[in-house]
Formats: C-alpha cells, structure tokens, sequence
C-alpha cells in the first residue's frame, strides 16, 4: 500500500539487489554500528522481503506478472541472495521470517526461460540443505527451514543429496522430538523425500538397505509412542508401492503377478524380524494402525516365494491371523480391502508347512 | 531460543515466544474440568503446575478420530505457533499424549460467544457489543487474510472472550494457506483469478457462502467475509439465519413440519422485532453480497461506519460477561440440555476439514433481506434466474467423482500439499470438476446421517406410541438409507478415480 506514495516504482531486481546489500549488513553483524541504525535496517529488509513477496504471489488487488517473476528469480540466483537469507533467518523478526519461507518456496517453482533455475543454484550450494535440515533442532527456526527444506527437495537432485547425507539417520530423531509441530513438520518432510522421486529412493534404499530398516524398525515401527508408529507405518506401504510397484497395485492381487521385480522388497518380506514386527502391529488396539499395519503384512503373505521360517511363523499363527480377518473392517465399507483382505486369508489358509 | 528471540530485535517484533516455554509434559499439567467437546476433541481447563498454576485451556484431539493424515492437524498446530495477532488464539506448545493430541493454548475464560449468547443472551447481543467484538474479529481476519490464509469456519462458537473483554478467534482446523496449497503461479497453469482459490470444501453449513456450497472455482478470502456477515446476524439474533431449516427440503421438510425442530428463530424474530442501526444493516449487507467480488475485504471492511465509535474491551466485560455463569458451568448445562448442540461448542472437531459434524442442508442460494435484517433461503427449485451464478447442482450418477482435497491428506495418504497443484493441474487435464462434487457429496452423506440420527432420537421420544407415525418414519428411514446408499456408491467411484488421480500425480512429479 505504501509503495503507492513512492517517487519511481523499484524493478524487480533492484528490489532483489536492496534486499541483498541489507542482508549482507545484516549477515556480518553490523555490531559496530548504532542499535537505532541496525533497527532501522531490520524495518527495511522486512519491508523489501514484503516486496519480494508481493510481486511472487500478487495481492488482493492483483495476480502476479510473470515477467517481473522471472527477473526475480534470475537476480536473485545470480548471486548468493538465497544463502544470505537463509543465514540470516534467525536475525529476522517472525513475520519476516513467513514471508522470506514463502519467498523462497515460491522460487523453487519459478522458471526463467523454462529452466528451474532454483535447482541449478541449488546444485552448487547443496551445503544448504545442511543448513536447513540443522534447523529442525532450533524450536524458532523448525518451521521456517522445514518448509523450505521441503520445497527444495522437489528438486530431485536435491532430494538424492539429503537422501545419501547423514542428515537422512536425523530425520529418526526428529520425527520423534516432543514438540509436535515440529516431529509432524519433519516426518512430512521425510515421507516426501521417501515418497517423492521413484527412482532415487528405490536407489537410496537398496543402498541404504541395512541400517535404514533397523532404525525405521526399532525407532520408528516400535516406538513405544503412538504418533510415531502410526505415522512410521503410514509411510511405509506408500513408499513401497510408490517406488516398486506402482501405484495401480495397490490391490494385492496385482502383486501375486510379481510385477514388483524388486530386490528391496523381496528382501524386505522375507525377514521374519520385519513380520514379527508387523504382526505385533496387527494386534494394536488402535484401528488405523491395524489398517496400515495390514497394508504392509499383505505383502508378506502374497509374496509368492516365501522362506521357510516365514511360512513357519504363518502357519503357527494361522488361526489367529485368520480370526483377526474375519472382524477386521475398516470403518467405512472399502471394497479394495475386502479383496485384498479375502485374497490374504485365501494365500494363509492355503499354506502348507515346508 | 531466548536469546535468539532477543538478538533479532525489531521494533514491530511480536511478544517473545520464548517467554511462554510451556512444558511439553503432560504431568505438568493438572487437568480442572471439562469445558468443551466436539467429535474428536475435547477441551479441558486444566493449570500448569510449573508455570506457577497458570491457567490454560487444553484441547485435547483424539488422533485415532483423525483421518489417515495428519495433514490438518499439522496445519492447525504450525498455524497457532507461527500467527501472532492480539485477535488470535496462539497455542502455548502442543504434544502427544498417547493417542491423544494436546493443545495448550491461554484459557479464555469467557467462553465462545456460542456459549455465552446461549446461556444469557438467547435473543441476540446489544449491538454496541455486537460492533466491538466484531471490530476485533475483523482485525484478526485482515492479519490472517494479510499472511495468505482463510480461517474457513467464522462462527459465534470460534470466538473467544478472555475475563478482560479480549475477544479472540480460534480454531484453525479447517484453515487453510494459499501459499501450502496453491503454489501454481509460474508453473504455466492458468491461474489468473483462480489463483487466490481453493476448492476444499470445509467449515460448517449454516455460516458457509453459496461459492462455497456451490462454485466450481472455489473460493477465497471473500468466503471468510461471507461468513463473518453470518455470524453478525448470529450476534444480533442468537443464532444464524435458517438453522431453523433442515438439510434438505424435498425430504426433511415433512418432518420439520410435523415435529418442529426449532422455531426458535421465527419467534424471537416475531417477538420481538429488534431494531438495528442502518449503518450495522449496510455493514451485513455488504459481507452478504451474493457476489463474492463484491464484498469488501477485511481491511476495507474496518473503516466501515459502523465500526468507528467502538468501545473498548471493558465495555464487554460490563455488558456481556458480567453475571455470566463460568465457562465449565455453561458447558455442564449446555450438555444437559441439548445433545444435539454439541458440535457448536468450542471444542469443535479438526476432522470438520470435510465438512462432518456439522449440521448441513441444502440451500442453493440466499438472498440478504436487508429490511428484515435476515437471509432468505433460495431453494434449488426456486432458482431460476439467481442460478447460474451460484447454484450449479449436483448431479449423481454418470459424473465421474474425484476427490480434490490434497492438502488434507487422501484415504491412501500419499498427498501431501505441495503436490496438490499437480493434483488441480491433472483433473484439469482429465476434464473433471472435482471439489463440488465431492464437497456436495460428503455434505449430502454428513446431513443425512445426521437427519437419520435426528429422526431416531424422535421415533425414540415418541416411543412407538403411535403405530402409524413409527411406520412413516421407517419409510423415512428407508428413503434416508437408499439416499445414503447412493452417496456411498459415489464415495467408491471416487476411490476409485482418486487412485488414478494419485497416478497422474506421480507421472508429474516423476517427469519433473
């Protein structure tokens, strides 16, 4: 609204260059200077990140001109303007901090020239994302960071950098901190790096295999606190039929056809620790763990080429498998389910001990 | 953290967060006593012992009742951590406590104005009082209006009044961000006016625009406007416009008829013919527009006339709390006399994301009757010229359903907002209009449950002493489970179309 009074309107890149001299006094402290110049400084850089945002999603007057966009994002990826910003996000005031989060989720989707220029700077400044991803254990910053942290890793290079960081053995302790939003902000964004780009995650986990399990087991799957288990085994099914199968089997009688053809997962349902584990989650008094739990269990009775010891552990547990199926509903009628629910106790009854 | 907060010093910097550390222990709190309940929430008073027995409202969120994601709730927890407005209930901190979700938020200890107009003011509050709360309500919606984000469910029972006449809005369940979910600029979808919209379908009926019912465009800020001309007329009246009327009128219209639910509204309406001020007639009269491009904005709406000579907040403690009954006694009352108002209390359900819990029909427009100073009902079958603007109906059977509600999560759960565009832009492809059919769909599903559950509560009253009115209502009954039948073979269709949705979805963000 004040702009309205300016002399002459400021481009878009002079709004992007003053922004970025501010933020360079900002960033080195500026600890020399008056308290009343410093506050002065803060005001503008609000002001001007306002600005910024302004001209990326409009406001209630106007849409947002692609043109004054692209020369945005081209001035600021030119330079380092997206580092200082995120360096200096601790120093600025809350609000400031919301709109510089939504500055910089917008210009992860901004094209000039049909290019994401955003993942080119990113590619070349990866040691942000470690940046970003510390700010989870900064209760102020967690949610900032978190926000532009998951709109970064829509890059898919991105996404494989954090994926094959240490930063991915953090995402277990996070999602596990007391503050809610903060666990729930960070388990949405590990299900988005574990869900999102289908060929990076299915080489992550056949990389990672080995300890990515056991932590998701005996952190996550068998946490002692609800949240954290229903959250963990949510995630799970949806990762493997995004990743190995696709998501036109969720039926499990598209899995007997053995499309998955994947390593990972055979692997995965042919370890008793892995259906010990599901069964005991099975047997929660909660509903939707149940449900999700069974998402998963499915798996291990339609693989088609079961060990020994697995159809062992089904074969003890049969009768009470198959009576926990005969009043296993989910709330609202789901004929998928019930297939799949009828194809299960079909494959367990079938079972004969090798 | 607190020195953080300290060295970022700005002059327009919010209160610290820092100084309000609140445990993250349910042990530190000692729960009082019940002062609200909705579906899947309760809201206790309780203390925090180690914050020398503060006083604090818990809303308590059964996670169990929560659907698959916990996209919402999400939502609702990071919107009360990051908003700071003097008109906003901000969360102290929130944590999980078994299968239960803790909000720790300041006690207000007023209550809903819900509450408060009925337990002591049934006709409607005086409108000096009415002026200064929503002056206040107004202020908090331009501030979240300023950051990109609709509250969605406006109404008496999300206003809070503290002991000093602070009035604040709350319950963020259903709110929702353009900036989450949105994000389609620059991607080269057309989004010219459609940007600034969303088309969940969320909030609760009575308070709900016509776009929102109706449009297939979805709706923006101007909705919450709408809304906010609602709960005027709730302050003025004691309830809102029409919750005399049931859902549907083909249908429940009969029994309406017969067994009067409530005709509370007409007579007080009748009784006592209250007079407003011409100003407050204009300011409704301009958030009712039936044109949403029309209304006013928030900030617009604060320089309204009938805002200029508002009273501070202790005139509302002399005029409206003073001799009110506690909260936690209001709400013991409230629940033994009517049951049925239940889902209006404060404690209202997070899962209302979907539109359930919440009494609902069907009204294909309303027209403001500024002379009366109410709405009249437009009904589908009469809506011959108000109706291509705002009343599109559903139509069941050959349409293929998709269920367009990304940011809250699907039944599968593989969605998450920021792939919510591609969800829009794949539909758009697929040549679908989604959100109105599901929204109407979940609507017509949510009031016929609740009709049902209406009508047995009657058939259980009259306790079958009349032979022939028990068979009728078994026939309504009847017709009520075909109806809800229906709905449910639509819902499968949109699983089914969902499924394909989510692989479009993929498809995208695969070739990206």
């Amino acid at each position: 609204m004040k702009s309205l009074f300016k002399s002459k309107p400021k481009t878009p890149a002079d709004l992007v260059r003053q922004t970025r001299d501010l933020l360079i006094f900002i960033d080195t402290g500026g600890s020399d200077t008056k308290e009343s110049k410093r506050d002065e400084k803060m005001t503008q850089v609000s002001k001007l990140i306002r600005e910024l945002k302004q001209v990326l999603y409009g406001d209630s007057q106007s849409e947002p001109v692609s043109e004054a966009c692209a020369q945005l994002t081209q001035e600021f990826f030119r330079e380092n303007t997206l580092r200082l910003l995120i360096l200096c996000l601790p120093k600025l005031n809350l609000e400031t901090r919301k709109d510089a989060t939504q500055v910089v989720a917008n210009l992860q989707r901004q094209q000039v020239q049909s290019r994401l220029i955003a993942c080119d700077y990113l590619e070349k400044n990866i040691d942000l994302m470690d940046i970003l991803i510390a700010g989870y254990e900064d209760i102020d910053l967690a949610l900032h960071y978190g926000a532009m942290l998951r709109e970064c890793i829509r890059h898919q290079s991105v996404a494989r950098y954090v994926l094959e960081s240490e930063h991915m053995r953090k995402f277990f302790d996070y999602i596990r901190l007391p503050n809610f939003d903060i666990a729930s902000d960070a388990a949405a964004t590990f299900k988005e790096l574990l869900t999102r780009h289908k060929s990076t995650v299915a080489e992550f986990l056949s990389k990672n295999y080995d300890w990515f399990f056991a932590e998701y087991n005996s952190k996550l799957l068998e946490s002692t606190n609800y949240i954290t288990r229903r959250q963990a085994v949510k995630v799970m099914p949806i990762c493997f039929f995004v990743v190995f199968i696709g998501p036109f089997a969720w039926a499990v009688g598209d899995i007997l056809l053995d499309r998955s053809n994947s390593a990972v997962m055979t692997r995965y349902v042919s370890s008793l620790d892995n259906l010990r584990i599901l069964m005991n989650l099975l047997r929660e008094s909660s509903k939707s763990i149940q449900i999700e739990a069974f998402h998963v269990f499915k798996l291990f009775a339609a693989n088609q080429n079961k060990p020994a010891d697995i159809v062992g552990i089904l074969v003890t547990n049969r009768s009470k498998l198959l009576r926990l199926f005969a009043d296993f509903k989910t709330e609202k009628e789901d004929e998928q389910f019930e297939a799949d629910k009828a194809i299960v106790v079909k494959e367990i009854a079938a079972l004969e001990p090798k | 953290m607190a020195m953080e907060e300290r060295e970022g010093e700005c002059p327009r910097k919010p209160v610290s967060s820092s100084a309000d550390q609140y445990p993250l222990d349910a042990n530190c709190y000692k729960i009082l006593d019940e002062i609200g309940r909705g579906v899947s929430a309760i809201v206790y008073k309780a203390i925090c012992i180690p914050m020398d027995s503060s006083v604090v409202a818990i809303k308590a969120i059964d996670l169990e009742k929560s659907r698959a994601d916990f996209d919402s709730v999400r939502r609702e927890a990071k919107t009360m951590t990051l908003f700071r407005h003097p008109n906003i209930l901000r969360a102290h901190c929130s944590f999980t406590v078994d299968r239960r979700l803790w909000v720790v938020m300041p006690f207000m200890s007023g209550g809903s104005l819900q509450s408060i107009i009925a337990s002591s003011f049934p006709d409607g509050l005086p409108e000096p009082c009415i002026a200064t709360v929503l002056k206040e309500i107004l202020s908090a919606l331009s501030y979240l209006h300023g950051q990109g984000h609709l509250h969605r469910d406006i109404k008496a029972g999300n206003i809070l009044v503290d002991s000093n006449g602070s009035v604040k809005l709350a319950d963020f369940g259903v709110s929702a961000s353009i900036y989450e979910s949105n994000l389609t600029h620059g991607l080269g979808r057309s989004s010219s006016s459609s940007s600034l919209r969303l088309t969940d379908f969320t909030g609760t009926p009575y308070w709900m625009a016509p776009e929102v019912i109706h449009s297939h465009t979805g709706y923006g800020f101007k909705a919450d406007i709408w809304s906010f001309g609602i709960t005027a007329l709730e302050l003025a009246h004691g309830r809102p416009p029409l919750s005399d009327l049931p859902p549907s009128k083909s249908l429940i219209m009969k029994i309406t008829k017969r067994f009067r639910f409530s005709d509370h509204y007409e007579k007080t309406k009748d009784s006592k013919k209250k007079r407003f001020s011409k100003s407050f007639k204009d300011m409704v009269g301009l958030c009712l527009d039936q044109d949403p491009s029309k209304r006013p904005s928030a900030e617009k709406l604060l320089k309204h006339p009938f805002f200029r000579n508002c009273k501070g907040p202790e005139f509302l403690v002399k005029n409206v709390l003073l001799g009110l009954p506690a909260v936690e006694q209001r709400f013991k009352g409230a629940k033994i006399h009517s049951k049925n108002d239940e889902d209006d209390e404060d404690a209202d359900d997070d899962d209302s994301s979907s539109g359930e819990n919440v009494k609902q029909r069907r009204i294909s427009g309303w027209n403001f009757n500024e002379e009366g100073f109410e709405l009249d009902p437009v009904f589908p079958s009469d809506q011959q010229e108000t109706g291509d603007k705002m009343g599109k109906q559903v139509t069941f059977g050959d349409e293929i359903v998709i269920q367009e509600k990304g940011s809250d999560g699907s039944p599968q759960g593989s969605n998450s907002s920021p792939a919510q565009h591609e969800t829009e832009a794949a539909s758009a492809g697929v040549g679908i209009d989604m959100g109105v059919v599901l929204g109407s769909l979940l609507f017509l599903r949510k009031s016929l449950d609740d009709q049902r559950q209406q009508v047995a509560q009657m058939i259980a009253s009259i306790g079958g002493e009349d032979a022939l009115e028990t068979s009728r209502e078994d026939q309504l009954m009847q017709a009520i489970e075909k109806l809800r039948v229906e709905v449910e073979s639509e819902r499968k269709k949109r699983v089914a179309a969902e499924m394909e949705l989510e692989f479009f979805k993929l498809q995208l963000s695969n070739e990206c």
